[in-house]
């Protein structure tokens, strides 16, 4: 396949401001935004006025015409909000992609903030204008609920193995041991925690499910050719594709497939347009808002089949830096921080660069993919020079 | 003059929307679900145009009331938009599969004993008024049978 996309834009800066509590940041959800954004500018090495296309994803509301007056920004020239939730992510960098390669812009930031001072409670901003009535009227409200009930019948009528589900949960904890800003660096997750850890809705126990943070995050995408100048090493965007297959859509438990978290074409169009396959990957960062999710992705991606899941989803294969493939590397959505997932970006990049606490050695192939099972998802392939 | 439905006055607003149909004849009393009456393919949840052959209207059918456990969760915990369910806690929600009406999947909370809760089960329904526990609409419980 023949991709104006690939390689042609590359991941040059990363802000983010410290994860807190939620309900608990100093400062205001813009203010934060403005600091992520401004952070990831002086990495890259990049003038904040000269940011020229804003892109971000689902409940954001941070939108490119709100910042711009504190950014001093010369001219917008580009700008977007990707659907739909933290499915979008990998889409809005690839997004960010299209509008250099298109020539609409040239310096475009991606990012997300989430604060309860001005967004009220995450999983409710999340989730506020898309469920249905159905739902609602039935006692199902939150994204906890829902994907529960996916991920129960991927337990019980599919064959997942649960324990799946509890070895991704504890890589997330180990890797968040070497993070000084990973909210559950000091949480010991062992089997016999996870094991007797109370339920949030079955087969979810707390511990398989993301946190709810105040803070912010922002990359910068430039063309490939721009990115040679800047300060860091690039992160090259080999494919970031985005979409949902046929017999899906806002079905209210209707989907067909049921159990996917989506990627399954996503991940062909990835390894067609990037020329990969899993088995080059190095590193993945691997959207868990709830572990069963997380651990479908890896399944769509081609990591591992319904008979080898519990030779690949051991501890051992999954940690840094001697793992088959190292997840997770910050602590995930579930043990870093949970901003809607956007942390997950600055550490793929992170692993291209070097510059990760838990460093996979000789990382040129860094897998980053977006929330299992939202109504549109998306995935992304990040490579050293060596890979274009 | 036309009846006053409980649903109307308390309408939810976030997924297609195209289901009043659904909930009129679940507040009289009739659990139908709506078909393209052109090409008689189900169209659930209720869409504002049939996919198949293009047809612009819908139809409601009265279906019979009974399925077959696709999924179900078992809640925890009190969520923010759900809280009038805390005294609940914790409660199934089953998610049961009707093959009479082209295997489309219709949700509801479980009533009953739960001995035997398991994919493949089979559920009938009840039909309850609107009440607040239900937002104020009417609503469809699964019993195993």
């Amino acid at each position: 396949m023949s991709s104006a996309l690939r390689g042609a834009t590359a991941i040059v800066g990363i802000g983010q401001t410290p994860y807190y509590k939620r309900g608990t940041a100093p400062e205001n959800e813009q203010k934060m935004c403005l600091r992520a954004i401004v952070g990831a500018c002086d990495d890259a090495g990049v003038d904040p006025a000269d940011i020229d296309g804003f892109v971000s994803y689902g409940s954001e509301m941070n939108a490119g015409q709100r910042l711009m007056p504190a950014l001093g920004t010369r001219e917008l020239r580009f700008g977007a909000l990707m659907w739909t939730h933290g499915g979008g992510i990998p889409g809005a960098v690839g997004l960010a992609a299209c509008a250099i390669v298109a020539g609409q812009a040239d310096i475009v930031v991606v990012y997300r903030a989430m604060a309860e001072n001005a967004g009220g409670r995450l999983r409710v901003a999340v989730a506020q204008s898309d469920t249905a009535a159905m739902h609602l009227v039935n006692g199902m409200d939150a994204p906890a609920q829902r994907l529960a009930m996916r991920t129960q019948r991927m337990l019980e009528a599919e064959g997942m193995p649960r324990e799946a589900m509890r070895t991704l949960a504890m890589v997330d904890y180990y890797h968040a041991k070497n993070n000084p800003n990973a909210m559950g660096r000091h949480i010991d997750l062992d089997e016999e925690t996870y094991e007797s850890s109370r339920w949030i809705s079955e087969p979810f126990r707390v511990f398989d499910c993301s946190r709810e943070n105040d803070a912010a995050a922002a990359v910068i995408v430039v063309s490939a050719e721009r990115a040679k100048d800047l300060r860091q090493k690039p992160a090259y965007i080999l494919s970031a594709p985005h979409g949902a297959p046929q017999g899906w859509g806002a079905l209210e438990e209707n989907l067909t497939p049921y159990t996917s978290a989506g990627m399954i074409g996503l991940a062909r169009r990835l390894w067609d347009e990037s020329g990969y396959g899993p088995q080059d990957v190095d590193v993945a960062q691997i959207y868990d808002h709830f572990t069963g999710l997380g651990v479908a992705a890896l399944k769509e991606h081609g990591f591992f089949t319904r008979e080898s899941v519990s030779e690949f989803m051991t501890f051992k294969n999954l940690i840094a830096p001697k793992g088959g493939l190292p997840l997770n590397t910050s602590g995930g959505n579930l043990a870093d921080g949970f901003i809607h997932g956007m942390g997950l970006v600055p550490e793929a990049v992170r692993q291209i660069r070097g510059q990760s606490v838990n460093q996979v050695p000789d990382v040129n192939l860094s897998l980053m993919t977006g929330g299992g099972s939202d109504m549109v998802v998306s995935t992304a392939l990040f490579g050293s020079e060596a890979t274009l | 003059m036309s009846k006053e439905y409980s649903f109307r006055r308390n309408r939810i607003i976030g997924g297609i929307g195209a289901d009043d149909g659904f909930w009129e004849n679940l507040e009289d009393g009739t659990f139908a679900m709506c078909r393209c009456p052109d090409c008689k393919r189900w169209m659930w949840p209720a869409l504002w145009r049939c996919p198949h052959c293009g047809g612009w209207e819908q139809e409601w059918v009265p279906v019979e009331p009974t399925g077959t456990v696709y999924s179900w969760t078992r809640s925890w915990y009190a969520f923010d938009r759900t809280q009038q369910r805390a005294d609940e806690i914790p409660y199934v929600v089953v998610l049961a599969e009707l093959e009479q009406a082209g295997n489309a999947r219709v949700l509801g909370q479980l009533t009953g004993p739960e001995d035997g809760l398991r994919i493949g089960a089979r559920v009938e329904a009840t039909i309850q008024p609107p009440s607040d526990k239900t937002l104020g609409y009417p609503s469809l419980r699964w019993r195993l049978t």
